[in-house]
């Protein structure tokens, strides 16, 4: 069975809780505090260490799920759980200030994972602000990482399939590399 | 209590003295910081500004992490956390009834008994005026 180990980031109230409860089939080990940053992100708590969850991909795949907190104070959680990681799930809420200046900042700090394995980015919260258009983060991702191609999906931190959808895009990304790299060894 | 306690002046200078306190009663103590549980320093002594800052945000992860733990174990709360090295140790518990973390780091000579029996007062004292929350 091959596992995985793939890194939900992404601003707080971006739903990087949410989405790991939607997919985990395990009891999400959370670490949830009081927040007092109600005017960044107005929710009763935040993740201020991790939030762990398991997911079986088909009969060979188990993804290990860890969910990094939203804030840049606790960055060393972010440097730790980066090492560990082969992919990444980035989530941007719409309604968040200047979304796209977000998207910005988190493929500076994690973009070393599209190397190791592959990244996708998730637009949360367009129920509630539309915010800017797809093209948008798109034209940001091409900029920030030019020739890294990086899907931009629409999705509910809600729906487990809508994020199944999300993370299936992004193990086969990680798989279908894994399969070049080792076909280029072979060939070699 | 305010919901930001750290800034609230009266609640950062109540740690300050607490904080105070402690060290004048335990001269082994090198840093000790009160920070809300999402990690935010309401008061800190020792180590310059940046330091206590990521200080307070690690000592937030560690409480939850260690709070998770005893959580999955079902062993009931967490009622501090122990990190021992080489050269001191640090002692971490909530204020009773607050959202907040007294985090303290104390030399290697310091015997842990005392280390952490002045810990738990310090950290009732620094309950004592305010007002119960739902923690």
């Amino acid at each position: 069975m091959a596992e995985h180990i793939i890194l939900f980031a992404g601003p707080m109230g971006a739903g990087k809780t949410t989405a790991i409860k939607s997919l985990s089939e395990i009891n999400v080990i959370s670490t949830e505090a009081a927040n007092t940053e109600r005017e960044t992100a107005d929710k009763d708590t935040t993740t201020v260490a991790l939030d762990y969850g398991e997911i079986t991909l088909g009969e060979d795949d188990k993804i290990r799920l860890y969910g990094v907190p939203g804030q840049k104070r606790f960055d060393f959680m972010w440097q730790l759980l980066k090492e560990r990681a082969m992919g990444l799930v980035l989530l941007l809420n719409s309604d968040a200030q200047n979304p796209v200046e977000r998207l910005r900042e988190f493929l500076l700090e994690f973009g070393s994972l599209h190397a190791r394995g592959g990244i996708v980015v998730g637009i949360t919260r367009t129920d509630v602000t539309a915010g800017p258009d797809l093209w948008e983060y798109s034209k940001c991702i091409s900029e920030t990482m030019p020739d890294c191609l990086i899907p931009v999906f629409t999705v509910d931190a809600r729906s487990g399939d809508h994020m199944r959808t999300c993370l299936l895009s992004l193990v086969l990304n990680i798989e279908s590399r894994g399969l070049v790299t080792s076909r280029k060894e072979q060939a070699a | 209590m305010n919901d930001k306690p750290h800034k609230d002046p009266q609640i950062i200078a109540h740690a300050q003295a607490i904080l105070q306190g402690l060290s004048e009663y335990c001269a082994s103590l090198n840093f000790a910081t009160i920070l809300t549980e999402d990690g935010f320093e309401v008061a800190s002594l020792g180590h310059d500004g940046e330091s206590r800052n990521r200080m307070a945000a690690m000592a937030s992860s560690m409480q939850a992490l260690g709070e998770a733990v005893t959580r999955d174990l079902k062993k009931g709360g967490c009622e501090y956390i122990i990190v021992a090295a080489p050269q001191g140790y640090m002692i971490q518990l909530r204020v009773p009834g607050q959202l907040l973390v007294m985090a303290a780091c104390f030399d290697a000579g310091e015997t842990l008994g005392k280390a952490l029996s002045v810990s738990k007062l310090a950290a009732a004292q620094m309950a004592a005026p305010l007002l119960p929350m739902a923690v």
